[in-house]
């Protein structure tokens, strides 16, 4: 297993800024064990998932990019400042932790114009109510959150980590206890946040969540820092597994003995009513697959990938 | 979205005092305190019961006997290791760690309100005590209630602080506030003198002699050097509590 | 299909497989072999056994404090003995049986708020009550079990320096063969009077401490009750015999320590100091205890009987 050089993904840098999230050989350990081991990477506007099986060290990533751990070695920027040392960065990051416990016996409301306050925000009130709409929460605004659900709690945590409206978002788990509709209303709301130009960071273990949010991504597996970048390029990287590839023609037989003879194509496997193709050049084969298919004279009706989905990537990467 | 630009956010500290009063206020922990405070008025009313109009008497055994031995450090202890009693259990500390804010001034708001309570309670229930048995004695009564209230004001301030910043070190602050209430001022000081120096209670009686000797043996302390010694502890209690915030760090849990 | 699955039950259409675990085919003791286990347990968490160093500590040193005079006497026993010889030392200045425990009872107080809470919190804040009471032990065995182990937790704090004393007057003395057989009925009394003393405080501790969750609340109510019904039927005993009322008298009977203490003399044939009703006999303190004994444990099983779990 080799030490992954990361592959930054682009920083777009507005104007010369630095990058809004920036780890430069960031690792953080306690005695003997390392749970952030060596990492680095830097972040610009638009979503990021960070994709990792529990214990890999994420929620700890999360807290060092908040400040409430130091790192124990390398550099920890966000918007150019050391959240460690510096609190005047929370005025423009927000934080959305996996802790359940909020104070119970506020209402939501109230929770939330208590963060905009200590904000030091000139109209709580208006902002509080605006973030309560934001995240749905207005009809049960003036309940105790105590009395909340699971689901509503973590809206009300992010109300309460977007009403002075930051520039970079960081969220642990957000979806944790959302049902699928609420799941995609606050998947909407991180894309209206990303298309403004924020930075949003949010952590999962649930591929489908992350799959469907955006596409850049950082894996991390055992404190260290897996893969980053858009998922579909990072299996264009993995050369070393071949690709999968679901193919339904009008005569897989003759289209299996065609495609045998390229030197790009790996294995071919003949399956009820379909042609399992093994390749490790995929752009190669997506060249001759047609030339292929029409020296054979067969129609082709499906050409599916078979391993490109996110889970593959991961499963890939957790188990080099 | 922003709504007009941020002003200072000092003045967020009075929205920590207020989150934190209604915090300490749970039902239980009230009721209790409530109790206790209660207990000089009852005294008072059993005094008059017999009859007795007896300054000393009473400032002896219920004012300092069971006031400020008793119900004011049991009081300060309850709500100084409540103070930041819910962040350190549940893990609500980041709510207010990540915010523009000086830790000091948490660590200030929060004592404050503790405080706060404390002294409400405390000085509420002398002031009844007081209004029942000692204040008809005339000049005397009046100002042995105002000794007896600087003494809890002094003494209220010095436990809050130090069991704040003890509850940020330890989670047995409760029970190290008890050991130190009961065995340290209780016994020992009652059989090492020299142990006065050390001993909030002792600091808040020799304040309370700056309004009037209050007839107690040898006062320990004279005032001057009872508030000096208060004001230092409060202030290093705070900072202590202040470096402890500012070290706070969370782990990564199960992740 | 692997071959050589054991099949725990089949069909044509599949089967279950048998995994191999076993079942328990032994004896299965009853409800006081439950209750036994439950009481040892106990008993081995009050003294911090079978847990971290950090929940010796208190324990430890609370009952090494309590018994700390008695140990220095024992350490010092010859001095002592010469310097009662030549007249300096009174030897009724000295701890004794009938005096130990009037004298140094804070201690067995804070053991008490230290421990108490140990026994009763935790599982009702882990809310692992149900696990105890589905099972052959019921509720009061459970409550009962608890409460004996912190009796006798407390019957060995307060033993310790009896025996110290013991070995200590021993040492004293010229010849000791004839002064053991002088001490033994000296040091007889403990064993009820500490028995009494034991069981009164410990159902206090327990009854009072059971009816909160978190560890902490319950140290505290607990303190603030030995404390105040300690110290304030006293003031209102001293204020009202002075002003000559009769009924007052009884206060001091619901006092934990000086009532106790009281009831010691009872034990040891001590006079009752001056300063308490003349009216009021050592053994009214003994039935005051006894009584109070029985409220206390009365009012811990009715905490458990209604336990929402």
């Amino acid at each position: 297993m080799t030490t992954a050089p990361v592959v930054s993904s682009p920083a777009m840098d507005i104007a010369g800024q630095p990058p809004a999230i920036e780890l430069v050989n960031a690792a953080r350990w306690y005695g003997n064990v390392v749970a952030v081991n060596d990492i680095t990477f830097s972040l610009g506007p638009g979503i990021t998932g960070l994709l990792g099986p529990n214990g890999a060290g994420k929620t700890t990533l999360l807290h060092m990019l908040a400040g409430f751990l130091a790192p124990s070695a390398g550099t920890v920027r966000v918007l150019g400042l050391n959240p460690s040392r510096d609190p005047s960065v929370y005025r423009r990051i927000g934080l959305v932790p996996e802790r359940e416990s909020v104070y119970g016996f506020l209402t939501g409301f109230e929770y939330v114009r208590f963060n905009a306050r200590l904000q030091g925000m000139r109209d709580a009130d208006a902002a509080s109510r605006a973030a309560i709409e934001r995240v749905g929460l207005q009809d049960a605004a003036d309940r105790a959150i105590g009395t909340y659900s699971k689901g509503m709690r973590q809206r009300a945590k992010v109300a309460g980590a977007l009403v002075h409206d930051p520039q970079v978002l960081l969220l642990d788990e957000p979806f944790n206890g959302m049902d699928p509709r609420q799941r995609l209303a606050m998947m909407d709301l991180l894309g209206e946040m990303a298309a403004a130009g924020r930075t949003i960071l949010f952590s999962s273990h649930i591929l489908e969540e992350v799959g469907r949010i955006g596409t850049e991504i950082l894996v991390m597996v055992a404190g260290r820092l897996a893969a980053s970048g858009d998922f579909r390029a990072i299996r264009a990287l993995m050369t070393d597994r071949p690709h999968m590839i679901t193919i339904r023609s009008s005569d897989d037989r003759k289209l299996a003995t065609v495609l045998i003879t390229h030197p790009a194509v790996f294995a071919v496997e003949l399956q009820q009513n379909a042609l399992s193709v093994r390749t490790a050049h995929l752009s190669a084969f997506r060249r001759i697959i047609a030339e292929a298919s029409q020296r054979a004279g067969v129609r082709l009706t499906e050409v599916v990938p078979a391993d490109e989905s996110l889970e593959s990537v991961f499963d890939y990467l957790v188990h080099r | 979205m922003i709504h007009g630009s941020p002003r200072s956010p000092i003045l967020a500290l009075p929205e920590i005092f207020r989150v934190t009063v209604r915090q300490l206020l749970g039902r239980r922990r009230t009721l209790l305190l409530l109790l206790l405070a209660a207990l000089p008025l009852l005294l008072a009313v059993v005094f008059r019961l017999f009859d007795r109009i007896d300054v000393h008497r009473y400032s002896n055994s219920v004012f300092d006997g069971v006031l400020i031995a008793i119900v004011l450090p049991l009081t300060a202890v309850l709500f100084g290791t409540g103070a930041f009693g819910a962040e350190l259990d549940e893990g609500t500390a980041l709510y207010l760690l990540a915010k523009p804010l000086p830790r000091w001034a948490v660590v200030l708001s929060k004592a404050m309100a503790a405080a706060a309570l404390t002294l409400l309670l405390t000085v509420g229930s002398i002031l009844a005590g007081a209004l029942v048995e000692v204040i008809p004695a005339g000049e005397a009564g009046v100002r042995a209630t105002e000794a007896y209230v600087g003494a809890t004001v002094v003494g209220g301030l010095c436990y809050v602080a130090v069991f704040v910043a003890v509850s940020m070190f330890t989670r047995r602050a409760l029970v190290i506030g008890i050991g130190y209430t009961l065995v340290w001022e209780g016994l020992l000081s009652s059989m090492l003198p020299g142990i006065a120096n050390l001993s909030i209670r002792q600091y808040a009686l020799g304040a309370g002699d700056w309004f009037v000797q209050l007839g107690r043996e040898p006062a320990r302390l004279p005032p001057e050097t009872a508030v000096l010694l208060s004001i230092v502890v409060v202030v290093v209690a705070l900072a202590l509590a202040t470096w402890r915030l500012m070290r706070f760090e969370l782990s990564g849990g199960t992740d | 299909m692997s071959a050589g699955n054991r099949v725990a039950a089949s069909s044509p259409a599949g089967s279950i497989y048998d995994l191999g675990y076993r079942h328990y085919e032994g004896k299965r003791h009853g409800r006081w072999f439950a209750a036994w286990s439950l009481y040892v347990d106990s008993l081995r968490g009050i003294w911090g056994f079978g847990r971290p160093m950090s929940a010796k500590a208190a324990p430890f040193i609370l009952a090494g404090l309590y018994a700390l005079p008695a140990v220095i006497v024992l350490a010092f026993s010859s001095t002592i003995s010469k310097s009662i010889a030549t007249g300096e030392t009174n030897p009724l200045d000295l701890p004794n049986y009938a005096n130990y425990f009037g004298g140094i009872g804070t201690f067995i107080v804070l053991f008490l708020v230290a421990q108490a809470p140990e026994v009763v919190c935790r599982d009702q804040r882990y809310l692992v009550l149900p696990l105890y009471f589905t099972r052959a032990m019921g509720r009061l065995d459970y409550a009962m079990a608890r409460l004996l182990s912190l009796a006798t937790a407390l019957f060995v704090v307060l033993m310790v320096p009896v025996i110290a004393l013991f070995i200590g007057d021993i040492l004293m003395s010229a010849d000791a063969f004839k002064a053991i057989g002088n001490e033994w009925p000296k040091a007889l009394p403990t064993i009820p009077s500490n028995l009494l003393i034991a069981a009164s405080m410990a159902s206090i501790a327990l009854a009072l401490s059971s009816y909160s969750p978190r560890r902490a609340y319950a140290a505290v109510g607990l303190l603030a009750y030995f404390l105040l019904v300690e110290f304030v039927p006293l003031v209102i005993y001293g204020i009202g015999h002075e002003a000559g009322a009769k009924w007052v008298d009884y206060l001091p009977l619901i006092t934990p320590i000086t009532g106790l203490s009281r009831a010691n003399d009872w034990f040891f044939g001590t006079p009752i100091p001056s300063a308490f009703p003349s009216s009021i006999g050592a053994d009214a303190y003994i039935l005051a205890a006894l009584a109070g004994t029985l409220l206390f444990t009365g009012i811990l099983m009715w905490r458990y009987r209604r336990m929402p779990v």
